[in-house]
This record gives structure tokens, sequence and C-alpha cells, in this order.
């Protein structure tokens, strides 16, 4: 019920806050684990503080793309664990609120 | 920047550090410390905030360098200046307030049992000088924009170990049990609930004969283990690369196989670029052959006498020689040691007395170690930029007027 309500949610709206929508979900959810367990983003309402915060490191959309993919010193890949869509989401998502 | 109020400081010193050529006659009562700072620079982490800003280069809250001008030439690089790597946040400030309480578990012995570090002082005793160089130290001379802290020469340092060596403590406790391969040190990072602790765990496993040498530590350069370089005790392994020697150590196990934490299957690892790590390929153990100048460090020089100095050091072979080009390498000339030998372990200073002339100059070193190996030319392309030693990416240029 909740899933369904939440995709009609999604779908209702328009596309470039729909890929926000997915990052934020991304983020907080749909990794596993989710990057807000070890990391700070105060838009997300993430306070992890394993890892560094993203308001303070403010990192671009490709830089975000490369450590997800990768992976980075103790930072597990995700390539393998989200769809190229997912990914792209999340990017662009902390890219675009990371320090704000 | 956000209004939050480790941040004003910060704002404050980026603006006096903007204007800092104008309005320095002007200020008194402006620490040194901001002077040093660039527009656009990093504040220190709250838990290095007793670095000395103005000589060191400031990457990220877990990452610090030492600038190359400001390794001096004492041979042991202070505290206050030695660069700082952490894999995962620092735990609480308060695990270091009562350091003798820390417990540390020791396991694959004949009788496995937890001890204090106030214990451990009443096992042994050692000092040892040695080189803390981050696997990484370098990245930033490789062109492919490997991830992680873009570090040149400075996430290294020569530095005063003191604890108790793990062979004594390993004696004490009934020796290893058979057919132990690895000596494998845990961190004491808290990994929040949800997170599967070998994904992101500072867990590293080194062969068990590095014990030998190994320490461990609650004491750095003749102070109290200071939170950020791994107080109250860390694992302290001379010869090899900083991820080794773990921080916070809560548990030194032999084990028959390495960790399966991420961090040594398939993290640290040397590939090709584009490569994934994985277990079969080499590992960050021992350090390589390396040396680079620390004076002068660029820029622009007025022509006559000069004193090139800087640093020489290897995890195997120890270094024997180290020659000295101001040409790009074209020419070489033999320099000299000079400061204390403080072991194998630790860094030789070297200095070549030369008088440069006018135009430009690209001022570089190479090692020779005692089995006669000389250090190469070129860095090993690999996609996490690990091990650079290659001697013409650490040149400096310097302009003689």
């Amino acid at each position: 019920m909740k899933a369904a309500f939440a995709a009609a949610m999604i779908l209702a709206l328009p596309p470039a806050a729909h890929g926000q929508e997915l990052g934020r979900r991304v983020f907080t959810e749909l990794a596993q684990p989710p990057c807000k367990l070890c990391h700070a983003l105060k838009a997300a309402g993430a306070e992890g503080k394993l890892g560094p915060s993203l308001d303070e490191l403010q990192p671009d959309k490709a830089k975000v793309l490369d450590q997800v993919t990768k992976g980075a010193g103790v930072m597990p890949r995700y390539d393998d664990k989200l769809t190229p869509e997912q990914i792209e989401a999340v990017a662009d998502y902390v890219a675009k609120v990371a320090g704000r | 920047m956000r209004p939050d109020k480790s941040r004003v400081d910060l704002q404050r010193r980026m603006l006096l550090a903007a204007g800092a050529s104008g309005a320095a006659a002007g200020l008194s009562g402006w620490s040194p410390a901001s002077l040093g700072q660039t527009a656009g620079a990093k504040p220190l982490p709250a838990f290095a905030a007793f670095k000395d800003a103005s000589r060191v280069i400031v990457h990220s809250a877990s990452g610090i360098e030492t600038r190359r001008e400001a390794f001096g030439t004492s041979g042991v690089t202070d505290t206050d200046i030695l660069f700082v790597r952490n894999n995962l946040a620092a735990p609480d400030a308060s695990i270091n307030a009562n350091p003798d309480a820390w417990r540390v578990e020791i396991d694959g012995v004949a009788n496995p049992r937890a001890l204090s570090v106030g214990e451990l002082k009443g096992m042994g005793l050692a000092s040892v000088a040695m080189v803390l160089q981050c696997s990484g130290n370098g990245r930033a001379f490789f062109g492919h924009k490997a991830s992680g802290s873009q570090w040149k020469v400075g996430a290294a340092g020569n530095t005063l170990w003191s604890g108790v060596p793990v062979k004594a403590l390993v004696a004490a406790l009934g020796g290893v049990r058979e057919g132990m391969r690895y000596m494998t040190s845990t961190g004491g990072e808290t990994i929040p609930p949800g997170i599967d602790p070998n994904s992101v765990i500072v867990e590293r496993s080194v062969p068990w004969t590095a014990m030998e040498e190994a320490i461990l530590a609650w004491e750095l350069n003749g102070e109290p283990l200071p939170l950020a370089h791994g107080g109250p005790l860390r694992m302290v392994i001379p010869g090899y690369y900083g991820v080794n020697n773990v921080k916070y150590v809560k548990r030194v196990a032999f084990t028959v196989d390495e960790t399966r934490a991420n961090i040594q299957s398939s993290g640290y690892r040397v590939r090709p670029i584009g490569v994934k790590g994985a277990p079969v390929q080499p590992t960050m153990w021992e350090m390589n052959l390396k040396s680079f100048v620390t004076h002068p460090a660029g820029g622009s020089l007025r022509a006559g006498p000069t004193q090139v100095h800087g640093v020489a050091f290897s995890g195997g072979s120890p270094v024997s020689a180290v020659e000295v080009s101001l040409d790009g390498g074209k020419t070489w000339r033999a320099a000299r040691f000079f400061g204390p030998d403080m072991g194998r372990y630790a860094w030789r200073q070297f200095v070549l007395p030369v008088t440069l002339a006018a135009g430009a100059h690209e001022i570089t070193s190479r090692a020779i170690a005692a089995d006669g190996e000389v250090q190469p030319e070129q860095r090993i392309e690999n996609e996490r930029a690990y091990a650079h030693n290659g001697w013409r990416d650490h040149a400096v240029k310097v302009t003689v007027a």
C-alpha cells in the first residue's frame, strides 16, 4: 500500500523533481547499506558520522558518480547494488543539495 | 559557507587571508596560523585542531598533509605538522581521556586475553623511529584522477613511537598458535547498526612475522598518542604503509587467513586502471624505495649557493645513497647524508651544496638501496594511485633570478 502510494506520488511529480525524489530515496533507503548511515546530508535529514559529511565535502556530480561506482577507501562500491538510473539520481541529488 | 559555529572562525580566517598582503601590517593579535591560509582553504577538523594550519594542507576532515617546505631539517616530523588520514571518522575523544583504561584483545596465541594499556605498560618497552606514509602519497601526480585525497609529498613523516613490543606480549601469552600466518589488527571505530561490519571496518592483516618489529604504541614524538594519530593505542609496523598501522586498536589476532574486511580484500590492492580490487592483487604492505627534495620546494630563488636537501627511505633494503639532479635527471651528483641515523625504518636526510645559476631548474633526487635497487624514474600506473616513488613526478621546478 505504502509503496504503491509513494510510487504514485513520484509519478505525479515533474521529471526533474522525480529524479531528485529518486535520488533522495536511494540516499536514505534504496542503497544497501543506505548512504545516510555513514554520511551527513542535512537536506536528507542524514546525520551519519562514520564517513565524511557531504555538506562539508560538497562533491560535484562526477565525484559522487566516481565514489558510488568504484568505492573509495573503506566505502563499498555500489555499481553492483544499484541500477545506473539510481546511481545517476543519487549523484544528481547529492551534488544539488549538499551544503544546503 | 553555512552559518554553523565551527565555520565562523574559518570564514573570518579566509577573509583575512584573502586580504593578507594589504591588511597584515595593520592587524595585531593575529595568529601566525592564519597567515598561511590561502583563500578557499578548508578548516582543520576538530580532532586535529592542534595542527599548525600554516604548514599543512587540509584536503578533508580526514585528510591533512604536511607542506613540502614544512619538513625542516631536524629529521623528525613534529606532531603538529604530521599528516592525518582516517578511513572512518575517529571515535569520540572520550576514549582518550584515560588511555590506560583502553583494552585490547589478543587472540590466536596460546593464552588469549584482553589487556588494558595500563597492563601493557608493565609488559615491555620499545621505541622506534620510522616513516609513517599513506599508501596514496603522491596520488596528485597521477594523471587519471584517481579518487581519494590528492596527496603530493606530505602524506609521510618520520616519527618516534613508544610502546610494548608485540613479540614480548605474545611471549607472555604463551606464543602464537601453530599454523597462524597473519597478524590481524582491528580498529575501534564505532560501526552503526545496519552496516555489515566487514564492509567498512578498519581491519588489516599483515604477514605474522611482522610482529618481530611491531609495537603497540601509546606515545608519539614524546607525548601521549593523540586521538588523531590513533590514541589511546595504535598498532605500529615499521616499514609498512600507514593503513596497516591500525588506530584505536581493539583487537590483535594471529589468524590463518587474511581478514575478509573490504579494506583488505578489495581496498588497498594494486591493479591496472579500471580494474576492480580483488584479493589476488598485491596489497599495500612494505613501502618501496623513495626520496624527495624538501628544499627548495619550488618557486623563485636568488642565484648563488643553496643547500638542496631532502629525505630518503625504504621499507625493504635500507637506503645507502642518494643522488640529486638539478636538470631533470640528465645528470646526477652524489648527495651526503646529514643528521642522526635513526635506523633502517626512519628516513635519512640528504644534502647537496650547489650554486644555482640564473634560469629554470628541475631539481629531484633518487635513492639507492643497499641491495643495489635504484628509485625508478616513472610511477607505476594503478587504479587507486598507490605507491608512487617515481623521481620524475617528485621533482621541484625552480626559477633562479
